[in-house]
């Protein structure tokens, strides 16, 4: 009894046109949901053309699958991941091959699944639970007949084999999936016992652990009611296939302040400094709607809450040192993180996100959309406006410059223009386009795989 | 524990509020009004709009702070709190309204359990996120407080107008709190602020009071003689020792011993008698608990158990209740036995527990001398009066059996006499029903006693302490 796929006409569509150069191979990713009895399928995108620096890689081994780029593959799965809103995540990969390699080809794909799979969830902030299904799913195409072989591995073991799993193609896959969405207040406060980007990376990571596992906690309201026990998500919506209203329905999170231990006196570290990560992030998930349990809504969308934090804490260390070079770390006063923006998938209609950088514009999202995940959107369909771009004043400790003295706007979200970043001690933040980004990142990745274990 | 007659419902509400602050120098004279401006933030959010009340087990949430919103449409302001009781689903299924069995007597308030959390959806503003760096070194302190309200209420009390307190109890219990943890913080070193709940003779009722963990009773006397003066407590028996915390009607002993299972019975009818009965709180020990089988030989010592767990409930002792071996070794310590006494299975009587009181708990007793059984009809006065002044549960030994007595009621002119006798002989479980019905907590008539036995009785004596 294998599981079911179902996928999404326009997934076959893209799949079938594949332009693939003869006796070479195309690998990508394919993204949906899944829910214990069944997968869905809503977006595939072949590995992006890895622009090389210096001199082109001689083949290394016998056969074309050897010259998989398995680095690149994992590390396109992650930026991809980073794009993807609560609820849809990476589920699989596909492979085209000619039809001489097919025999190899699911060495190939096991191979890379497990990499891909390890790769992306390092660093995660969030434990998966008992109902979480951890099969990935492999497709394998052949590219002169186009005929798919699909199975599916369990990752989270490391000696399973191959399943056998069905491939069904459906229209509006995700057309009637409701989405949930919320924006979320953001105020945690990170002792830093050191200076070196190790320690600071293990204290943000530490520091945001707590915040997450508090926000996992946290009792969830959707559409004003509990998501609790076993109750069945109620969006007030009837399924027909013909409507492509997709509901919105809005989350409310109620978080506990802190766990309660019982030690009788407080927890006191000298630390050479402190962090804080503050503001307001905009959260969306989607849910599939083949009766789907209010409890599975409420953790898509607390997890997307987490990994959007986490997902910009990481990019923005990462720019950081990409930058600086050197190991100086953070600097005092206050950086801006970038910002979400949200943008439709051609056909399906779903979001996707992407992270503006202070002096990145909706032109660099719409070519990162295009590098990372093989769609054109116009560049006045990517929504900027759910995010603010306005920072938070009164930082204490740093110079701050014409702020109230009086203490009547105790309120922490008070709306000071700061056009003008005088308060800023701002690195110059990278421009450019994201893949050169990341083949840069690539090449330090030996040494500075953050939140490493 | 006896209950004030008005009060139908305890709302309790718990959660935890983290305190978190930065010092740049802990012994510097900058640093306690860092502390206060940190609690100021924390009154602050207790206030916002933010806060939400759950009501355990029910999809109930109410927002206090935004003129009263609840998740559910049938509660709003102008509800009375007891309306709340038809979405709590109790523990054995089914709601509060069609409990089937009722107990024998009033069993008290009901106790609707609530916990404060925090809205993070829905913010007032828009801010980007940014990260916040501060380099100077600093010690960061981080403590949860265990933020523990209790409001008494009638049933026809508005929802609204409880809530409104509870936020209130909030901000006091933080002032509370602050004050503690300013009184007590010595550099850095910050001990835990902890509520807890006494409920005090009218006018006062139920009242919170903050003492810092750590720091044992004995060395919080002077904050106790204040609080005494302020409630116009008597100055001569403890209301206010940890021990004496309020136990919430809901809430199970962990240590798995009933507590009082004398309440359940009712008294006998007896023309023109007073009831006089032990006051507070004991647990009922006997043969085979605590894997020791005493079968035969450990009823005396059961019944000192008995008095051990009145006087450290009453918050008399911090000791605990001390084991057979220990009851035999405090003997040898004082001279009464010889060493290998520890580990033998031989009785003793009223005077050894009188020994082992003054020895192990630092209380003294009076002793009462019976030459026959039939003789304790006529001593109706002598125990009144011990119940009614000491009220601690008296140890009687003679024949071959030893009991413990937790009350008569008595008639000054008839003479008649009932004997309420808690029974340490029981070799089964906590079986509250087995118990009472059984008798081995019961109401006995004169002819219980061996009429020809001669019988000693140990009458325990309060200390003057608070």
């Amino acid at each position: 009894m294998g599981r079911s796929y179902f996928v999404d006409e326009a997934v076959e569509e893209y799949l079938v046109g594949i332009q693939t150069a003869p006796g070479s191979c195309v690998t990508g990713l394919l993204a949906g949901q899944s829910s214990p009895q069944r997968d869905f399928v809503v977006l595939a995108v072949q590995t992006p053309h890895r622009e090389s620096e210096g001199q082109p890689k001689a083949s290394r081994g016998v056969s074309p699958l050897d010259d998989i780029d398995v680095e690149w593959v994992t590390e396109h799965a992650k930026q991809v991941s980073r794009m993807l809103p609560g609820g849809l995540c990476i589920l699989g990969l596909f492979l085209v091959t000619p039809p001489e390699l097919s025999k190899d080809a699911q060495n190939a794909l096991k191979r890379l699944i497990f990499a891909m799979d390890k790769y992306i969830t390092k660093g995660r902030l969030w434990e998966l639970s008992e109902e979480d299904v951890t099969d990935q799913v492999t497709l394998h195409i052949c590219s002169k007949t186009k005929k798919t072989v699909c199975k599916t591995f369990d990752v989270k073991d490391p000696k399973s084999s191959a399943k056998p799993a069905d491939w069904k193609y459906q229209t509006g896959v995700s057309s009637s999936w409701p989405m949930l969405s919320c924006s979320v207040a953001v105020d945690v406060q990170i002792p830093m016992t050191g200076s070196s980007s190790d320690i600071t990376d293990k204290c943000m990571k530490d520091g945001l652990r707590r915040w997450a596992k508090q926000i996992e906690a946290a009792c969830c309201l959707i559409n004003g009611r509990h998501a609790l026990d076993d109750s069945e998500l109620v969006s007030g919506q009837k399924k027909n296939p013909k409507t492509t209203h997709r509901q919105t329905l809005p989350a409310r999170i109620f978080v506990s302040d802190a766990e309660l231990d019982e030690r009788s006196s407080a927890l006191v570290q000298l630390c050479s400094g402190s962090v804080k990560v503050r503001g307001v992030v905009h959260c969306r998930a989607y849910i599939h709607n083949n009766k789907p349990k209010a409890r599975h809504a409420a953790q898509a969308i607390k997890r997307d809450i987490i990994n959007t934090v986490c997902s910009r804490v990481e990019m923005f260390l990462e720019d950081l040192l990409i930058n600086e070079g050197s190991h100086k770390g953070l600097c005092s006063g206050q950086q801006a993180l970038p910002r979400r923006v949200f943008a439709p998938v051609p056909v399906s209609g779903l979001s996707v996100c992407d992270y503006m950088f202070p002096d990145e514009s909706t032109a660099d999202v719409a070519e990162r959309l295009k590098e990372m995940l093989d769609c054109k959107t116009p560049e006045e369909d990517i929504d900027t406006s759910l995010e603010g771009n306005q920072l938070f004043s009164n930082v204490c400790g740093s110079e701050i410059t014409e702020s109230p003295s009086d203490d009547s706007s105790k309120h922490v979200f008070s709306e000071v223009q700061t056009e003008n970043p005088k308060n800023q001690k701002a690195p110059q933040y990278y421009a450019g386009v994201a893949i050169t980004a990341a083949v840069a990142l690539l090449a330090t990745a030996t040494s500075l795989l953050y939140f490493n274990e | 524990m006896v209950y004030s007659e008005e009060c139908d419902f305890i709302f309790r509400l718990k959660g935890i509020l983290e305190f978190a602050c930065q010092l740049d120098n802990p012994n510097g004279v900058q640093s306690q009004s860092t502390i206060s401006k940190s609690f100021q933030d924390l009154r602050s959010k207790v206030t916002s709009k933010n806060i939400v009340f759950t009501v355990c087990n029910s999809p109930v949430l109410i927002w206090p702070n935004t003129g009263f919103q609840s998740s559910v449409e049938s509660l709003t302001e102008a509800s009375a709190c007891g309306d709340i009781l038809q979405w709590i689903e109790s523990d054995d299924g089914g709601s509060k309204k069609s409990s089937k069995k009722k107990d024998k007597k009033k069993s008290g308030p009901t106790v609707v359990n609530m916990k404060l959390l925090f809205e993070v959806t829905e913010p007032a503003g828009n801010t980007a996120p940014s990260l916040i760096r501060v380099s100077t070194q600093q010690h960061c302190v981080k403590m949860p407080l265990p933020l523990d309200c209790a409001l008494s209420v009638t049933t026809d009390e508005r929802l609204e107008t409880v809530c409104t307190g509870l936020v209130e109890a909030l901000n006091k219990q933080l002032a509370d709190m602050e004050e503690v943890v300013l009184q007590y913080r010595k550099g850095s070193s910050f001990l835990v602020p902890q509520p807890f709940h006494f409920q005090l003779p009218e006018p006062a009722g139920l009242i919170t009071v903050v003492y810092p963990a750590g720091v044992p009773d004995s060395q919080l006397q002077a904050v106790r003689e204040d609080l005494h003066r302020k409630f116009e407590l008597p100055c001569d028996r403890p209301y206010l020792r940890r021990a004496n915390a309020f136990h919430f009607p809901d809430a199970a002993y962990k240590d798995g011993y009933l507590r009082n299972p004398h309440i359940h019975l009712n008294p006998p009818n007896i023309e023109d008698a007073k009831l006089y009965l032990v006051q507070g709180v004991y647990s009922y020990h006997h043969y085979m608990q605590d894997h020791v089988d005493d079968n035969g030989w450990g009823c005396a010592y059961r019944s000192l158990q008995t008095i051990c767990s009145w006087f450290q409930q009453q918050g008399y002792v911090e000791t605990a209740v001390p084991t057979h071996t220990q009851i035999q070794q405090a003997l040898v310590d004082v001279g009464d036995k010889e060493p290998r006494f520890v580990g033998s299975r031989q009785w003793i009587g009223s005077i050894e527990v009188q020994a082992v009181l003054n020895q192990l708990l630092g209380v003294t007793s009076k002793i009462m001398f019976v030459s026959q059984g039939s003789e304790l009809a006529t001593k109706g006065r002598e125990l009144a009066n011990h119940f009614q002044t000491e009220g601690t549960p008296v140890m009687i030994g003679g024949g071959v059996l030893a009991h413990t007595i937790l009350g008569v009621v008595w008639s000054e002119n008839t003479g008649q006499i009932r004997f309420l006798i808690l029974d340490p002989h029981y070799t089964g479980g906590e079986d509250l029903q087995t118990i009472t019905d059984k008798g081995w907590c019961g109401w006995k008539g004169p002819e219980f006693w061996d009429q020809n036995a001669y019988y000693n009785l140990c009458l325990p004596q309060r200390p003057k302490s608070i």
